[in-house]
């Protein structure tokens, strides 16, 4: 009876080791798994649509210019956006354009000059359909597929 | 961009990996690497076995006396020391302090997990099975034991006896010695033990392998073995004149004689006698390389194949002998020379043994709970290290150390019994009182027993010891 | 819509972290199994109990991660459940009459967890508030130090008491430190990476922004040298060059903090006696005069590991408790003992795979701020573990830092559940916006 308990104990510690293990192994295919997702969502939100430069000024992006966007976009004057308008009248960090369940979205990022779209402020959160004009200090974009 | 914030984070990461796998590196090192030094430490706990519910191993002589027990107390098991003469040998098991002497050399056999047994290891580890502890049997005889106790009495120094054909150790004393029952108590283990550390005169060291002495006239012996093997002729006689210097190049150092002694010596009067002058003319003529060569043969300033921790003495403070001063100061036992009582004991042994240098060792055997043997220790013999012949011819001489007239170690004397022996009074610190040496083996046709006795500062130097070595030759012979 | 391109719909909501909370459950009612039958000799039913317990927790924050519908990270929550599951085990294994207060503590940071998956609604508008978080740190962070609510507990002043019990504060601060570094650095890492000024091919930021670089630098040494405790130091510090790189990108700016820091933990060395003992113990753990006095814990910690070669003594089997204030300061060896060399790894690679989450949901997060949060938060959770296995194998000097999620402690277990929170939220802002799994 003592060697038994004995042995099924060490089958407790043992099957202790398996499953962190298994648990491990899991957990890092899990993560592979979404990381495949994750390029094939990389891979589709390139290009999904553009904002053409209507207007602008000397510095920045071109008339003409067609600037992709990606599912989230921070615009501003600061280099680190992920579009850069390089705009006196533009703040460092201007407006959000992001797309999120099927729409696009703008949201002005505190400002000084606020945000146009179709010439009106934009007050918190506006849907930005294709088509319209986004205005950010002296420069105007136009949302296209 | 926020691209370069991304490229920040992967060398982050990357960093930070590395820094994983550095550390993994480092723990399969404690876990992998040094993990089996680290087990057999003395003080981890886990070869003490501290659980309160499990025994510890006898330690017994070897006849069956308990020396040391695991007696069940109120709060478990507490370990007991019946033999407080073979403190430093049998040691201590403490949680707090360690291990040390038998409970240390012998540590796993004690807990039932001796290495010739691979099956109680395997249970042990994989089942949890707590063992029934068996036992380790020393060579201690503790008839021996008590007369070696009772010789030195309360002087300080050491006795320790071996049988010169096996090399098992008879009797081991160490004075001063101490009560190892206090430090296995909770109650008085920090203050005892406090005590013994800041304790000038060390009790806590096994004199017998560990305290380190010049060995004085008792180191003749490896001087004659040096000469006749080189082909000395023992029976030539030599001036000797007190005081000795063999040229003015010596400048104003000289040898002296214990006796004054003016006259014609050959070895065996040079023995009896004990003539420093006489050995300082052998060493002279045969050189001081090989006085050195005969001396490191012997074991001196080697460590001995011992089953507890010895000493290595030395030779000499650079290891050589090359200047004749102490070529001369070393052929009768001083100069720079350090040994233990034991490796003066296994010169002897060698002496006794037909020239074969035998393997001390304490202990003889491991025991399972049953008593059947589970490993033997008996680790043979070293080597020839001087010839038959120079062996015998030697114990003859010895012989009359003891009995011949005027010796000086008359106080060996056992009747009916040929002893033979050397007495030695060294000469250590300036303005402290010598040590008194007396090394011998009996009965000298065939002898079974070799003891070497030191009794530190006795004024009277080796007169004192040698009646202490015939006390303790005469119990073994069953005298 | 993209989700459905993806393949996930809005129903089949959190699978994965369901089966891997299984495996979690699994887990933790075998550990505990183990431990208590190891000390009881049998297998009794009610080892069965807080394991469960503990199961209806994990699930629970589960069901309701599921039910609002929240699109975050499901990995994440899982390895922290799988780490507390293992402290819970060893709680029970080394201080078993604290499990209860373990317990408690775990049910409190679950609820933390909850609160902060819901508030604040915006996380972006955490950075607005930077300041009051800088200020509230630097409060909670010399809190201890005040006479009356401060209090020195093991040498080290860096609790403060609470009602009955006692909390460490600098737990929340790094929380609110990596707040505000990422607040901070996303407004000013323009300047600080592209200054124009450089010697030679050093760069040399403006007077006003080295300004709080050096600032961190003195409330890093006077931590240390007031509060006694090198390893909130050590944290702290890490936590402020690591952001710094993050931000810029400047790995001279790590170098140099790191110099600095040798520098000011050398003078320290030579003028601080704590300071001494802990690199002096580091250096000889196994002098006489240190293996039996200060050294005796990191001396027994090593036994422990030794004990544990490569597949362990057994859960239950080794013995960690001659190792003083090991269910807090030392789980990492115990856990080795017992679990051997792979058990220890699976441990360390459980965190490796943390901040290997924690920084893709960095990389994938939308804004400056939030990468820059996700990527301190991970890290924090990262340098802890290096810097405590790191003392715990004699690989670093000791320190007085604990093993997130697996070791005892109340304060750490809360923060760091929130912490978790945190990240699960940059990630779902992220798989918002872009649709992703």
């Amino acid at each position: 009876m003592e060697i038994t308990f004995g042995v099924l104990l060490w089958g407790v510690r043992i099957a202790f080791l398996v499953v962190l293990y298994l648990f491990l192994i899991r957990a890092f295919s899990a993560l592979q798994g979404s990381l495949d997702a994750e390029t094939q969502v990389a891979a589709r939100s390139t290009g999904i649509a553009f904002l053409v430069v209507q207007r602008s000024v000397r510095g920045a992006p071109r008339v003409g210019d067609r600037l992709p966007l990606r599912a989230v976009n921070a615009i501003g004057r600061d280099a680190g956006n992920d579009l850069v308008i390089n705009d006196e009248a533009a703040s460092a960090r201007h407006a959000l354009v992001e797309f999120t369940d099927g729409e696009w979205w703008v949201q002005d990022a505190g400002s000084t000059n606020g945000t146009l779209v179709n010439g009106q402020t934009v007050r918190s959160r506006e849907r930005l359909q294709y088509g319209d004009e986004l205005g950010i200090g002296r420069v105007a974009l136009r949302l296209e597929q | 961009m926020t691209a370069p914030i991304a490229a920040n984070i992967r060398s982050l990461t990357l960093t930070l990996a590395a820094a994983f796998l550095v550390t993994s590196v480092g723990v399969s090192y404690w876990t992998i690497i040094a993990a089996d030094e680290l087990a057999n430490d003395p003080f981890n706990p886990r070869l003490i076995a501290a659980s309160n519910d499990r025994p510890r191993g006898a330690i017994l002589d070897r006849n069956g006396a308990r020396l040391a027990t695991s007696e069940r107390g109120a709060s478990g098991f507490v370990r007991s020391y019946k033999d407080q003469s073979l403190a430093q040998v049998a040691g201590y098991a403490s949680l707090q302090f360690g291990l040390s002497g038998v409970e240390a050399a012998y540590a796993e056999s004690l807990i039932g997990q001796d290495r010739a047994d691979p099956i109680s290891i395997w249970r042990a580890r994989y089942l949890g099975e707590r063992q029934a502890v068996g036992s380790v049997v020393l060579a201690i005889d503790e008839k021996i034991q008590k007369a070696a106790a009772d010789a030195l009495g309360g002087r300080r120094g050491a006795i320790v006896a071996l049988d010169p054909r096996t090399g098992a150790i008879l009797a081991s004393v160490s004075v001063p010695s101490y009560d190892p029952n206090q430090i296995v108590d909770p109650q008085r283990q920090q203050t005892a033990m406090d005590r013994l550390n800041k304790a000038v005169d060390h009790p806590l060291l096994n004199r017998t392998a560990q305290g380190l002495y010049p060995p004085g006239s008792t180191f003749k012996v490896v001087t004659a073995s040096a000469a006749l093997e080189s082909g000395f002729d023992p029976t030539k006689k030599l001036r000797v004149d007190d005081p000795y210097q063999p040229d003015r190049s010596w400048g104003d150092y000289f040898v002296r004689s214990a006796s004054h002694a003016h006259g014609l010596f050959d070895m065996s009067v040079g023995f009896r006698l004990s003539e420093n002058i006489y050995f300082t003319q052998v060493a002279l003529q045969i050189g001081g390389g090989k006085l050195a060569e005969y001396a490191k043969r012997f074991g001196v300033g080697t460590t001995p194949k011992l089953d507890l921790p010895a000493a290595k003495g030395q030779l000499s403070d650079s290891g050589v002998i090359d200047r004749p001063t102490l070529a001369a100061d070393t052929s009768y036992g001083q100069g720079e020379l350090l040994v233990s009582p034991l490796q003066m004991a296994l010169i002897y042994a060698t002496i006794a043994n037909g020239g074969v240098m035998p393997t001390p060792h304490y202990a003889t055997e491991v025991r399972d709970a049953e008593g059947h043997v589970v490993r033997q220790i008996a680790p043979g013999a070293q080597g020839q290290v001087i010839s038959a012949n120079t062996a015998k011819a030697l114990t003859t001489m010895l012989v009359g150390a003891v009995a011949g007239p005027g010796a000086f170690a008359f106080g060996a004397k056992i009747p009916g019994v040929d002893v033979a022996g050397k007495t030695g009074t060294a000469e250590n610190r300036p303005g402290e009182a010598p040590h008194g040496w007396f090394v011998g083996f009996a009965p000298a046709q065939a002898p079974t027993v070799v003891v070497a006795v030191i009794v530190e500062n006795a004024s009277e130097g080796g007169v004192t010891a040698a009646p202490m070595g015939a006390q303790v030759m005469r119990v073994a012979l069953g005298k | 819509m993209i989700q459905a391109q993806v393949g996930v719909p809005v129903g089949r909501a959190r699978l994965t972290e369901l089966s891997l909370l299984v495996w979690v459950g699994v887990l933790a009612v075998l550990g505990f199994v183990a431990v208590v039958g190891a000390e009881t000799s049998s297998f009794g039913v009610a080892s069965i109990i807080v394991p469960a317990v503990f199961i209806v927790l994990a699930l629970s924050l589960h069901v309701f991660l599921a039910a609002r519908r929240f699109r975050g990270d499901q990995v994440l929550m899982p390895i922290a459940a799988v780490l507390t599951a293992v402290g819970l085990v060893q709680v029970q294994r080394l201080a078993s009459d604290l499990l209860l207060q373990q317990l408690s503590w775990t049910i409190i940071a679950g609820g933390a967890f909850a609160a902060t998956i819901l508030i604040p609604r915006d996380l972006t508008a955490l950075a607005r508030f930077k300041w009051t978080w800088a200020f509230l740190g630097v409060l909670l962070l010399v809190a201890p130090l005040f006479p009356v609510i401060g209090r020195e507990i093991n040498g080290a002043r860096i609790w403060i008491k609470v009602g009955p019990g006692s909390i460490e504060p600098w737990e929340a601060v790094k929380l609110l430190l990596v707040i505000f570094f990422a607040a901070y650095l996303e407004e000013y890492r323009e300047v600080l990476a592209h200054s124009p000024r450089r010697i030679g091919p050093f760069p040399v930021p403006p007077v006003p922004y080295l300004v709080p670089i050096v600032a961190m630098w003195g409330i890093a040494m006077l931590v240390m040298v007031f509060e006694k405790d090198i390893g909130a130091t050590a944290l702290f510090f890490g936590i402020f060059l690591a952001m710094l790189f993050l931000a810029t990108g400047e790995a001279f700016y790590a170098v140099l903090g790191l110099a600095l820091l040798l520098v000011g933990g050398f003078v320290a060395y030579q003028l601080f006696g704590h300071v001494q003992v802990r690199v002096d113990t580091w250096l000889r753990s196994f002098d006489e005069d240190l293996r039996f006095g200060a050294g005796y814990q990191l001396v027994q910690g090593l036994y422990a590991l030794a004990n544990g070669g490569l597949f362990g003594a057994g859960l239950g089997n080794g013995m960690p408790d001659r190792i003083p204030v090991v269910w807090s300061d030392f789980v990492f060896d115990a856990f080795a003992e017992e679990t051997g060399f792979a058990g220890a790894l699976a441990l360390l690679a459980l965190y490796l795979l943390f901040l290997y989450r924690g920084m893709l949901i960095a990389l994938r997060a939308p804004t400056t701020f939030l990468q820059l949060l996700a990527a301190g938060l991970s890290f924090i959770i990262a340098l802890q573990t290096l810097v405590i296995v790191g003392g715990n194998a004699r690989l670093i000097p000791l320190t007085g830092i604990t093993l997130p999620f697996v070791a005892y402690g109340g304060s750490s277990l809360v923060t760091n559940w929130m912490l978790v929170a945190l990240l699960l939220r940059v990630s779902e802002v992220s798989n918002r916006m872009r649709g992703g799994p």
